[in-house]
């Protein structure tokens, strides 16, 4: 990863020309070939990008990236201000939400704070759509898919009645009840969850974390 | 195959059998039950792999044979049949399933397909069925439910010249409960979910156990209950429980759980009871900043280094450990509000319930 911070103008020919007056701005080459250009605001999107493969060629003040749909990208370099590489090594690549990983973790240990009498059945239950993230019993005996998201949105409803469809094919799981956990549950979920027959329940993450954390093991795991 | 019993019999039958199939496995012929007649007896097998359930039952044979019905659906038909006698036979590949009036036609699942259960071999010891359901029911409450840790999931059985002791923890509590006497031999940690259908499932006044290398078998008059061993090793408890308390308290277990049970109305998981020793019993507060709290004293005998010791615990980690306990009383014993203290009924107990205190 080459990160240079330099006053710099920026042209774009390509799907459409773009200029970028002069302004000091973070140009990032990455290792696959990627350029982007940064400025000091916006969370992740670059003024201008040119995604891999591409052909950086370096002049006396001028970068000049192309790459074979006949893009290009010209960076004058007014003034470098720093210029530095680092080798960041092999990316373990995205991991499931940490705080969703977690929040399964500790409603597998204690799924009575869905509802009493809740026992788990097993974490990540597989089905063909993919596996639901935990699959529970209730007090009553009948089965209860246990979605988890941090925030309860429409799509994990849908996700959800997927699952549930699924498993009441399944005789000695049917009729399968769903229920959605989220930190926060938003009402249009809400209402999609009430009219596909689902269930929601918001769990106090910081709640169950205390729980965990003031709760000292006997021993370590 | 075809057999004729009163209702009542093979809906009970049907329905322990049952108890074996789970929702862990996906493969289809283990949600049916393999039913077997030959002499007069019909046998009735159910199982998840990890846990087998074999029953029989003496019934009118009309024809020997063997086949496998959908379980749920066999327990559920046979249990709607209006009382009195129930036949139930194969013809042209379906299972008939007749009462006085309704009959029921059920597509069996192939009989190839259920596994081969070996039969019981070895000597087993016979214990007190009571006396072995109360002591597996003291310490499942400290068994984890969490499969992503297997060996939590287990009781452990390890046998000595005492007798047989049960074990099981799910890190943040342990039960241990002696069995004087029984002399099983061997050491093997027992899935819990299995034990937990004991009594339902084979439980009798008498029962002969075994712990082979790779099963636990228990049986009965009413059938018999297989288990497969969870591998791994169980964490080294001995070193967990301290050799001695300086303060302890004891008091009627009924008015700790309805202490308790007045507890768990202000407070939830992560609201801990705290409680404070001192002559006279012990004092039980519970403090959540945005409902409001609840305060009592439940009267009973301390005797302590401390003039008074403040502890706090998990409110259902605690009433989990107090249930467990036999007898009238309950014994708390304390170190200090940091190590772990135990519940258990007193001199003599053989139960025991480690506990670790909450943070305050």
């Amino acid at each position: 990863m080459r990160l240079v911070i330099a006053r710099c103008t920026v042209d774009y020919e390509g799907r459409l020309t773009a200029h970028l007056p002069e302004a000091v701005r973070l140009v990032m080459v990455k290792a696959d070939g990627c350029v982007a250009v940064h400025a000091d605001g916006g969370a992740y999107k670059p003024l201008n990008w040119m995604n891999a493969p591409n052909t950086l060629r370096e002049y006396d003040g001028l970068w000049e990236v192309t790459n074979p749909k006949g893009e290009k990208l010209v960076i004058t370099m007014h003034e470098i201000l720093a210029d530095t590489t680092h080798d960041l090594g092999e990316d373990p690549g995205l991991q499931k939400d940490g705080v969703e990983a977690h929040l399964q973790e500790l409603l597998a240990e204690r799924p009575h704070v869905l509802e009493e009498g809740m026992e788990l059945i097993r974490r990540e239950y597989p089905t063909a759509l993919g596996p639901v993230d935990m699959l529970c019993v209730d007090a009553s005996g009948r089965t209860v898919a246990v979605e988890i998201k941090r925030r309860g949105e429409i799509d994990g409803v849908e996700q959800l009645a997927r699952y549930v469809e699924r498993l009441d094919l399944d005789p000695r799981l049917a009729p399968v009840r769903g229920i959605l956990v989220a930190q926060l549950v938003s009402p249009q979920a809400r209402t999609l969850a009430e009219a596909r027959g689902l269930e929601t329940r918001e769990v106090d993450y910081d709640g169950l974390r205390q729980i965990e954390s003031a709760t000292p093991r006997l021993f370590e795991l | 195959m075809r057999i004729r019993a009163e209702r009542d019999d093979l809906a009970d039958i049907f329905s322990r059998a049952n108890r074996a199939i789970g929702a862990r496995t996906a493969i289809p012929v283990l949600q049916g039950l393999l039913c077997e007649v030959s002499g007069s007896n019909l046998w009735v097998t159910g199982t998840d792999h990890e846990m087998t359930v074999r029953a029989s039952m003496e019934v009118e044979v009309m024809e020997e044979g063997r086949v496998v019905i959908p379980g749920r659906l066999l327990a559920d038909a046979v249990r709607r049949m209006p009382a009195g006698q129930v036949t139930i036979g194969t013809s042209d590949g379906e299972v008939e399933i007749v009462g006085r009036g309704p009959r029921f036609s059920i597509r069996p699942l192939n009989t190839e397909d259920f596994p081969e259960i070996a039969e019981s071999t070895g000597e087993g010891v016979e214990v007190d069925g009571e006396e072995l359901a109360a002591a597996i029911n003291q310490v499942v409450v400290a068994a984890s439910t969490d499969t992503a840790r297997p060996i939590l999931t287990g009781v452990l059985f390890e046998s000595s010249e005492e007798g047989l002791r049960l074990v099981a923890t799910d890190s943040y509590r342990l039960a241990v409960r002696d069995l004087a006497g029984v002399g099983l031999e061997g050491t093997g940690l027992v899935p819990a979910r299995g034990l937990r259908e004991l009594p339902r499932t084979i439980g009798a006044a008498k029962i002969t156990a075994r712990l082979g290398e790779r099963e636990a078998v228990f049986s009965s008059e009413r059938g018999t209950l297989r288990l497969r061993l969870i591998e791994g090793s169980f964490p080294k408890y001995r070193s967990l429980v301290p050799e001695s308390y300086p303060n302890q308290v004891i008091i009627k277990k009924e008015d700790v759980l309805e202490a308790l049970g007045r507890v768990s109305l202000v407070a939830e998981d992560h609201i801990p009871v705290r409680l404070k020793l001192s002559d006279g019993g012990v004092d039980v507060t519970v403090t959540r900043q945005d409902v409001g709290g609840e305060t009592e004293h439940i009267a009973g005998v301390y005797t302590g280094e401390q003039e008074e010791v403040t502890v706090a615990f998990n409110p259902r980690y605690l009433a989990d450990g107090v249930g467990a306990v036999e007898g009238e009383d309950v014994r708390i014993q304390v170190i200090d509000g940091v190590r772990p203290s135990v519940v258990d009924g007193g001199d003599g107990s053989n139960f025991i319930y480690l506990l670790m205190p909450v943070r305050i």
